[in-house]
């Protein structure tokens, strides 16, 4: 039984995003770089044999998912998984707290200028954020971030995929001090670093 | 600063026909404004576009009072902003313009509006790749909060599928309008051909439960008048009705030859069945 064999047995079980150290849990004989090792042999295996699914890397893990070629046959069965698209409001909401978590009700109801409570909830209902924390001051009120179910709804690697605000069209400046009717909002701790490359699919030379 | 605008904000009509209910709320509505009249966001005519603004939420309804209570907020900060503008500005703040919050919030939801619509198409690529097997289901939430996945296809196949009560399916009083006689002349009159009869072939063409309590209590008098007798092999089997025979001829003569008694008989049992039936 050869790394990426017992990798791609994992994978193929498994029915969430799996980290590199998850997978070599597998075996005592893996390390994190040989399952990595072994995930790139296999992505240059899936190409070069035209499979119809891939190793995609999502909330910082590897899950086996179709190409989305495909997509066309497998809609047409009614008990294949297919998440619902989420509302305008809850886009936008997320796409605050992604950016600013943690942070409150108030600062993202001012951001948006309606209220937000119904929106969290059903974001939290669904597991794309979370209360991960309280802010000091008045009701020390509850803080939202961010989950590993948000990642994987949106198929993203990590934070640092989601485009940087400098590579918007609209330039946001630093924030300037709040004005008399901005409730105190916590200073912004979740700066976009810069965007990770993509791991490449080159074929490892063992 | 701006007084001039005040004569230039009559604007086209129908421009401002703004459907509010396609606006996320007043930050959406204010930048569709700005952006859709080529606005320089650093440099906002106030008093054009909260006149603009003001119209255009004229049409909310009082039911929806939240969302009016957003715009309202807004149409109040912007009425704000505006008075400031016009006062004349000591020398301290003069560099901080009335307008900068607002343009920053501005800008800021712009962005956000830009980041969510990136991650919808995220959405969009990442719902077109399978995973294996299903999705866990989500936590259920109170009914009145789940959104119907029914399609209006699938209401209209099952109401075709919902049966019409029949009309004497449903509970009436009426008086009752089937007589003991009646049922006493059907056994009699059945069992003149032949020595039994099923209870249930009785009933045939009968559809109201009265027809089957009348003919079995017929059924109970005439046995009593010592006409008939009932047997069943046991509980819920049919029912049969036998004729009985004269004393002492009963035995063995089931192969119907007993027309000579059962004929004249009739009419006298009727009789006796309208002083019986009451009791009953």
């Amino acid at each position: 039984m050869n790394a990426h064999q017992i990798v791609e047995a994992v994978l193929f079980a498994a029915d969430a995003p799996l980290t590199a150290d998850e997978i070599a849990r597998a075996d005592e004989s893996l390390d994190e770089d040989q399952v990595e090792q072994a995930i790139r042999f296999l992505k240059a295996e899936y190409d070069d044999a035209l499979r119809s699914f891939q190793i995609a890397e999502i909330a910082e893990g590897y899950q086996i998912l179709t190409r989305p070629e495909f997509a066309p046959y497998l809609e047409r069965f009614d008990n294949v998984a297919r998440p619902s698209r989420l509302s305008g409001p809850a886009l936008e909401t997320l796409a605050i707290i992604a950016y600013r978590q943690p942070l409150g009700r108030i600062e993202i109801e001012y951001i948006r200028g309606v209220g937000a409570a119904g929106v969290l909830k059903t974001l939290q209902d669904r597991e794309l954020i979370d209360v991960v924390g309280r802010a000091e001051g008045l009701g020390r009120p509850v803080l939202y971030g961010t989950t590993q179910r948000f990642l994987e709804h949106f198929g993203l690697k990590s934070l640092e995929d989601l485009p940087r605000p400098e590579e918007l069209p609209v330039v946001l400046r630093e924030r300037t001090p709040p004005g008399p009717d901005e409730p105190p909002a916590e200073q912004p701790t979740a700066e976009a670093p810069s965007a990770s490359e993509e791991e490449g699919g080159e074929r490892p030379t063992e | 600063m701006d007084l001039t605008l005040a004569e230039e904000t009559v604007p086209r009509e129908g421009f401002l026909l703004v459907e509010i209910d396609r606006f996320q709320g007043p930050l959406d509505l204010l930048l569709h404004l700005i952006r859709t009249q080529d606005i320089d966001v650093f440099d906002i005519p106030l008093s054009k576009i909260t006149d603009q603004f003001l119209q255009a939420i004229r049409g909310i309804q009082a039911r929806d009072l939240d969302g009016a209570g957003e715009f309202l907020e807004m149409a109040a900060t912007l009425i704000r902003i505006k008075a400031q503008m016009l006062l004349p500005r000591t020398a301290e703040d003069e560099d901080e313009d009335p307008r900068a919050e607002l343009v920053r919030r501005l800008l800021e939801y712009e962005q956000i509006r830009e980041i969510s619509q990136r991650l919808s198409a995220a959405e969009a690529d990442r719902a077109r790749r399978f995973a294996k097997g299903f999705n866990p289901p989500r936590p259920r939430r109170p009914v009145a909060e789940t959104p119907l996945e029914t399609t209006w296809e699938e209401v209209f196949d099952a109401a075709l599928r919902v049966e019409t009560p029949e009309p004497h399916r449903q509970h009436r009083v009426t008086p009752r309008t089937i007589s003991m006689e009646d049922k006493v002349v059907l056994i009699l009159d059945s069992l003149r051909e032949t020595t039994r009869v099923e209870f249930s072939r009785l009933l045939l063409g009968f559809e109201e439960r009265m027809h089957g309590v009348m003919t079995f209590l017929a059924g109970l008098e005439l046995t009593r008048r010592r006409l008939l007798y009932l047997r069943q092999t046991k509980p819920f089997a049919e029912l049969w009705i036998y004729r009985r025979e004269s004393p002492g001829e009963q035995a063995g003569l089931e192969g119907g030859e007993g027309e000579e008694t059962v004929p004249a008989e009739p009419s006298e049992p009727v009789n006796r069945a309208e002083e019986g039936a009451p009791e009953a």
